[in-house]
């Protein structure tokens, strides 16, 4: 049992772990980007802030999965 | 509320020698936003306006107004007046004032730039002569010579020098100062020249060159310096003098700057109109609920003589967008602005935001210690920042904000800076502190929901899912109203997507059944207890189990319903539409994600806080409340920026992606703002 809910446990970390990692990639890119073109036109402000914020949902998928994994430890 | 102010197109046509005071209306009137007229539109009959001829003079004017409150540092929009002046009392001392007001101003400036001029020249002076000055030798026994070769500069190594000149020769002199700088001038034999330059370089030798001028450098460095003194004093009284210009006409500057600026903004109005050899056209446009006044005031001002007629809107005009809003609610629009400013045919959402914006971002914190402190770092940046508009705005959200968040903290969360007031079960989180255990009173205010219970993070979840699904159906209710005239296709696809949304919303209710259930439960008394569990209920629980996975045979129908409505609109490509309404409805998962991480940050500080405060060693209890302290704030900060920008998030990326399209062009009536001008 105590091993079992070890793996689960593993696995919750691994999920939400590699979201965060591919989240924080993604907007590594499009952060720069944006302030760049914010930067040249602040009117971009808006429109770079969402692109910015779109790989977030990467990591809440993450946090689901781990989610529902820790439920079932 | 929910519509920009609805605009009237009007075409204004008269004969020219009535345009300068069709303009003089108009600007008075600022409530009329001019298309411009372009070269495009032009014709054979129609040309674009040329400005009046009193443009370039007052142009001129504006021009010298404004070089001269350059020179004063004076800045129109930072500064403020007692008393706005009147007009005509500018008209009147405008052209005597203004042109002795630049020639006082210049001839200043002159004097003082003269003064530092002659000030720097000075101290550039005893600063080539200053080395000269440790050594007393007047400055034209250093050169003259036919037999000699003079080297002055500085050396690093002079012990050396003093030691190895000798064995060059013996016929040389050597200065050098007494001070630390090692200044030393050097005659020697002129055959010897080139030895010695190369053990002068052996030393570290740099040259100095020596200044023009005869005497002895001691006095020159004394008379420069008296003159200096005499220099400075002048220059104090010229910036006092300037200081004193600079408050006396003040007011006059800015107000005639304000003033001329109005001038050229009249004279040059025409080059926004077409025109004839005898007449003038205005096409703008003005809110309908002032096309009643504007029509009677130009008809009455004129005598008739403006012909004003209204135009039909066609469907490619692209009227400018006014929101009308209560004044809470406007504060709203420049979050909505910082997005798009929303087009004339969208439906405005500030009202919607200026809710659910600061209800999210309060959820999010949910923490009445945060709340408060909260509220008082909005009040704090509206004071701090109360000349910017976009600052004051953001602290007005941060504000309200802070008020839902000490509501949800003290009704549904139960705590304050990440500590529970009480403990509800007991059995779990034994070691944890509450407030009740800390200060020794009861305070009996339960956690509805524990934060870092598993049970608490279910129910988290499904409130955001449930939270998620009314903001996005809401969004997806308002595009299929704002297209079901232009766009049907798009509408059916929103209608579709409306099922799909619901499908999956069901779905994950009946997968959290027993956390719903709870909250069904004080509905059992009631009189629609029969209907729900009578009826509602089973039925969205009857399915078929899909993988362990329970698939209500409700969640089914609607979602194949609105797939099959998707596909026969918009073809195989409107699935991935089908995609996205999934990924935005998990997305809402993050208002569970933010609330549970920063209390669960809340929670570790003050385990680590409290344990050192409550240790018993003083030393270690003070370390303890700076830590907390400092651990506090971090958390406040940390989760305030966090929630809110991913609050903002919320409405810019799901909720507007379903309705708004933004894009407008803004209500820009001919008009100004007066600060320091009145017409009176």
């Amino acid at each position: 049992m105590a091993a079992e809910t070890g793996i689960i446990a593993i696995g919750a970390g691994i999920a939400i772990g590699s979201a965060a990692l591919a989240t924080a990639w993604a907007q590594k890119t499009i952060g720069a980007a944006a302030v760049g073109a914010a930067a040249e036109n602040e009117k971009m402000f808006g429109k770079g802030l969402i692109y910015m914020v779109l790989p977030e949902t990467i990591v809440l998928f993450g946090l689901v999965i781990a989610f529902l994994l820790w439920t079932k430890m | 509320m929910f519509r920009p102010q609805e605009m009237t197109r009007t075409l204004l046509i008269g004969a020219k020698q009535d345009l300068e005071h069709t303009i003089e209306l108009l600007h008075t009137l600022e409530v009329v936003h001019i298309i411009d007229f372009t070269t495009a539109e032009a014709d054979e009959h129609l040309t674009l306006g040329a400005p009046t001829t009193k443009a370039s003079g007052v142009s001129q004017n504006l021009l010298k107004v404004r070089s001269s409150a350059q020179m004063l540092s004076l800045n129109p929009e930072k500064q403020t007046i007692s008393e706005k002046l009147s007009e005509k009392q500018i008209q009147h001392d405008i052209s005597l004032k203004i042109q002795d007001m630049e020639l006082s101003v210049l001839s200043l400036m002159e004097t003082k730039t003269r003064l530092e001029e002659h000030f720097r020249k000075l101290d550039e002076r005893i600063r080539q002569v200053e080395p000269f000055a440790t050594m007393d030798l007047p400055l034209e026994d250093y050169q003259g010579y036919d037999h000699l070769s003079v080297f002055t500069g500085y050396v690093r190594d002079l012990k050396k020098l003093t030691e190895n000149i000798p064995t060059i020769t013996q016929e040389y002199e050597l200065f050098f100062s007494d001070a630390d700088d090692q200044m030393i001038a050097l005659f020697i034999i002129k055959k010897h020249t080139e030895d010695a330059s190369k053990l002068l370089n052996d030393c570290g030798f740099t040259e100095v060159k020596l200044p023009e001028g005869t005497g002895l450098p001691k006095q020159f460095i004394e008379k420069w310096t008296e003159q200096k003194k005499e220099l400075s004093e002048k220059l104090v009284q010229t910036t006092k003098d300037i200081l004193e210009f600079r408050k006396r006409y003040a007011e006059f500057i800015l107000a005639s700057e304000e003033y001329l600026a109005i001038e050229v903004q009249k004279a040059e109005a025409p080059v926004l109109f077409g025109t004839t050899e005898h007449s003038f056209m205005i096409d703008c446009w003005v809110p309908t609920h002032e096309i009643q006044h504007v029509t009677e005031t130009l008809e009455k001002e004129m005598n008739g003589s403006l012909y004003i007629q209204q135009i039909e809107s066609k469907h490619d005009d692209e009227p400018p967008t006014l929101l009308k809003n209560s004044k809470p609610v406007r504060r709203f629009e420049y979050l909505l602005e910082l997005y798009s400013i929303p087009n004339y045919r969208d439906i405005d959402p500030s009202f919607i935001l200026s809710l659910i914006f600061p209800l999210f971002f309060g959820l999010m914190i949910g923490d009445i210690g945060y709340g408060i402190l909260l509220i008082l770092f909005g009040i704090l940046f509206m004071k701090l920042f109360k000349d910017s508009e976009g600052f004051t705005n953001i602290g007005w959200y941060i504000i309200i904000a802070g008020i839902f968040s000490s509501i949800f903290g003290l009704f549904l969360f139960g705590d304050m800076f990440g500590l529970p007031f009480m403990l509800a079960h007991g059995a779990e989180g034994e070691t944890a502190y509450t407030w009740s255990t800390l200060l020794g009173i009861h305070i009996p205010i339960p956690s509805v929901i524990h934060k870092m219970e598993s049970l608490g993070m279910t129910q988290l979840l499904v409130i955001s899912i449930i939270a998620g699904y009314l903001h996005l159906g809401l969004g997806l209710l308002i595009g299929v109203l704002v297209e079901r005239k232009h766009d049907k296709k798009h509408a059916i696809t929103k209608i579709g997507l409306l099922f799909v949304l619901t499908a999956l919303a069901l779905l994950i209710f009946v997968m959290a059944d027993w956390t719903i259930g709870q909250w069904l439960k004080p509905l059992k008394d009631t009189t629609i207890a029969p209907a729900l569990w009578g009826t509602f209920i089973p039925l969205v629980k009857s399915g078929f189990s899909f993988g362990g996975l329970l698939v209500p045979y409700v969640s089914m129908v609607f979602g194949i319903l609105g797939i099959i409505l998707i596909i026969i609109v918009a073809g195989g490509f409107g699935l991935v539409e089908v995609l996205e309404v999934t990924s935005h409805l998990m997305s809402y998962t993050r208002l569970a994600a933010i609330c549970v991480a920063k209390a669960a940050m809340a929670f570790a500080f003050n385990m680590i806080g409290l344990g050192l405060i409550l240790s018993g060693n003083i030393i270690i209890g003070i370390l303890g409340v700076i830590l907390l302290i400092f651990m506090q704030l971090m958390v406040f900060a940390l989760g305030a920026l966090s929630s809110g920008i991913q609050a903002v998030r919320l409405h810019y990326v799901e909720f507007f992606m379903k309705f708004y399209k933004g894009e407008g062009l803004r209500f820009n009536p001919f008009g100004y703002k007066r600060k320091y001008t009145t017409t009176k």
